[in-house]
């Protein structure tokens, strides 16, 4: 029988507890490791991915003591002083860590006053790490914040997970929903597993169909939204508007494809507008000049689109952004070889990066016995030398 | 301590006196530290020219033995951002100095890798701690640091070391190291370091870990394997329109080699005059690479950028109009 709600029971409390949020995961580890280096972390992704309670599992695993504050509950300037300042200013009197979770950051509004300068000024003076969550990182009146946190993107679960989720909380609840049931929840739930645990919830004990036409806001494919941008030819401004994907990851999508699609004039024509959004996006990233968004939505979207002759036909195979993923296998790869420049760049007085692109001139030096001692190199070091 | 196995070390000096070249900027800086007090200082110019050396000369004229107790080195380009930087500062500055020397020296390497707002902050911890710490910064170009910081220190502009200078310290090392050298393998050897008297010496001692009797043929061996290769199987696919292998090509040589895109596009714009294409053509695509690369300068996506370079040969190789 189902007394309580399936959603808080079931309620992530461990980093292990999570599914498909690794990197998340190392983000907020490695935030909590280098505090104060910044002060606060921005969990941001779509309802029911798990934010908050990824918030109370990094407080959970390393033993703090949670501070937890809703903008919902408090929301004006002299409230949220009140309550945070002491929080964030002193140091717990007991050994005790504390942790700031700061729920829904978007929802602190243009009218509660000095909600967000006041936000700032609190992330400024804390003392204790401060975790928010928030719906859409993107809102302008979030730049403020946005430029002092870590942002970490909280991953919408996939249909097949949730799947098999909900089928180990069935079990767990002893109640029988067949696998099509459970399939049209996680479907229906489009990746919000709160709302799939409510609806399993209030449908546990009935036989009642699902209605999946009930979707409320659907979010359109990265795939289709790559087909209707290079097959069709419009301006296509709110194209991005539908995916979650943020515009810096959708501009990656878009690289990776190019080349599948457009030929000669178009392929000279549509580079040239990405890079376009490229400068654009690195202006803001270097000013903080967030406006710029629009220039580099433009070129990413109308520019590509525009850069063929006329609309084109026809099928192809889009692929996933596989940049990120050679460089990160890459660095694996040379692992022993980056720890042996770091040794000898400190050692010789140089940089890293120096001693990595005339590695193979210091390569004959460092393999000389002497010198490996004299660098204290380890045996994979010296494995890797040899090699 | 024990004598170092790594020349550079070995045979780096430890005087005013034994420095050579840069004479100039020696005697100004001899004269400041004479006088037990100097002011920030700003090193600037080409790698290998002898900035870090002079660095550790000036703490270790004024700290005699303690000079390590009082000296602390950075590198702007490896350290985590600006607050490691600053944390580090703040850490090293919190003691005073031991010695009859009311201030502690910091030497922050390849400053000009640092972000406008880092060189800000920075700045900022410049006059925090200026009463016990000075500063001395390396840059190649002292345009890439801003105006505040530029105006808070002495600058010295370090040029490319002459030939004669190179060819000097690799005489005096090949004679103490009982190496012998053919006049073609000296020359060689010059050619391949660019002028950067870091690379002169490693290479030397690379080809010396081989042979002792060193010529051309053996300088020329170590020095190309250490040379990117595979730029122009980039610009070949893409003049023969194959797009995806082009790029795929490209970032295989950039994780291979560990070079940089700013790296990469200088191999690129000299390649271009070897390509089959028409002379006019060849220009256009310079100034592409020009826009190019002063757009990586600016912190645009080198690969990004990169691409969008590799698609104007595609049309370069077509005999189109760009």
């Amino acid at each position: 029988m189902v007394y309580e709600n399936l959603a808080e029971k079931y309620r992530a409390i461990k980093y292990g507890d999570f599914i498909g949020q690794e990197k998340a995961i190392l983000e907020i580890k490695a935030f909590l490791h280098d505090f104060p280096k910044k002060k606060g972390i921005i969990l941001h992704g779509p309802a029911g991915t798990g934010k908050t309670s990824l918030a109370l599992a990094a407080a959970h695993e390393n033993n703090l003591e949670v501070f937890e504050l809703n903008a919902s509950d408090t929301r004006n300037k002299a409230k949220l002083e009140e309550l945070l300042k002491p929080a964030a200013q002193q140091q717990s009197l007991f050994k005790k860590g504390k942790i700031i979770i700061m729920d829904e950051v978007d929802g602190v509004t243009g009218s509660d006053i000095g909600g967000i300068p006041e936000l700032v000024r609190i992330l400024e003076v804390a003392k204790h790490p401060v975790i928010m969550t928030c719906n859409d990182i993107w809102q302008s009146k979030l730049a403020p914040i946005r430029q002092m946190c870590t942002l970490v993107e909280m991953k919408v679960l996939p249909p097949a997970s949730m799947v098999q989720l909900l089928q180990k909380i069935t079990i767990k609840e002893e109640v029988t929903k067949d696998l099509t049931t459970l399939q049209q929840l996680a479907i229906k739930s489009q990746g919000d597993l709160r709302a799939a645990l409510n609806d399993l919830h209030s449908y546990a004990h009935t036989d009642s169909k699902i209605d999946t036409t009930e979707r409320r806001d659907i979010e359109e494919n990265i795939f289709n939204i790559l087909r209707r941008l290079f097959k069709e030819r419009q301006d296509f401004l709110d194209l991005f508007d539908s995916t979650k994907l943020s515009l810096d990851e959708v501009l990656l999508w878009i690289e990776e494809n190019i080349p599948r699609e457009y030929k000669n004039e178009a392929l000279v024509k549509a580079y040239t507008a990405l890079s376009k959004a490229d400068v654009f996006r690195g202006r803001i990233y270097k000013n903080q000049f967030w406006r710029f968004l629009v220039y580099q939505n433009i070129f990413q979207s109308a520019g590509i689109s525009y850069a063929k002759p006329a609309p084109q036909s026809g099928f192809t195979p889009y692929q996933a952004p596989k940049r990120i993923l050679k460089i990160w296998q890459h660095n694996q790869k040379i692992i022993q070889k980056k720890s042996i420049a770091k040794k000898y760049a400190l050692y010789a007085h140089c940089s890293i990066p120096r001693a990595l692109r005339d590695f193979e001139i210091i390569r004959h030096i460092i393999k000389q016995p002497g010198v490996q001692e004299q660098l204290k190199l380890n045996e994979d070091e010296v494995a890797f030398l040899i090699k | 301590m024990s004598q170092s196995d790594i020349w550079t070390e070995k045979y780096r000096p430890h005087t005013f006196e034994e420095v050579v070249g840069q004479q100039e900027i020696i005697k100004r800086v001899r004269s400041l530290v004479q006088a037990m007090n100097i002011p920030h200082l700003m090193f600037a110019g080409p790698a290998g020219t002898g900035k870090s050396t002079l660095a550790l000369i000036t703490v270790k004229q004024l700290f005699g033995e303690a000079w390590k107790e009082n000296y602390l080195e950075l590198n702007a380009s490896d350290e985590r951002g600006i607050d490691v930087i600053r944390q580090k500062v703040k850490d090293f500055a919190r003691t005073r100095a031991l010695e009859n020397i009311p201030f502690k020296v910091i030497f922050l390497d390849e400053a000009d890798a640092l972000t406008k707002e880092a060189q800000q902050a920075l700045r900022r911890t410049m006059e925090n701690y200026t009463n016990t710490c000075r500063f001395i910064m390396s840059c190649n170009y002292s345009s890439n640091i801003i105006d505040p910081i530029q105006s808070r220190c002495v600058v010295f502009r370090f040029k490319l070391l002459e030939k004669k200078d190179v060819l000097e310290v690799i005489k005096r090392i090949a004679e103490k190291e009982k190496l012998k050298l053919t006049p073609e393998a000296l020359e060689t050897l010059y050619e391949a370091s660019e002028g950067d008297c870091r690379r002169a010496i490693n290479l030397l001692q690379a080809t010396a870990s081989i042979a002792l009797d060193i010529n051309a043929e053996m300088i020329n061996m170590i020095s190309s394997s250490n040379k990117p290769t595979g730029v122009r199987i980039v610009l070949d696919y893409a003049l023969a329109g194959d797009f995806l292998n082009a790029r795929d090509k490209l970032l295989e040589v950039m994780l291979k080699e560990s070079i940089s895109g700013q790296d990469l596009i200088k191999i690129m714009q000299k390649e271009i005059w070897n390509l089959p294409i028409e002379p006019e053509v060849k220009v256009r695509l310079t100034e592409k690479t020009g826009e190019c690369e002063f757009r990586m300068t600016e912190g645009s996506d080198e690969f990004v950028q990169l691409q969008a370079l590799l698609a104007s040969f595609v049309l370069a190789g077509q005999g189109k109009a760009l």
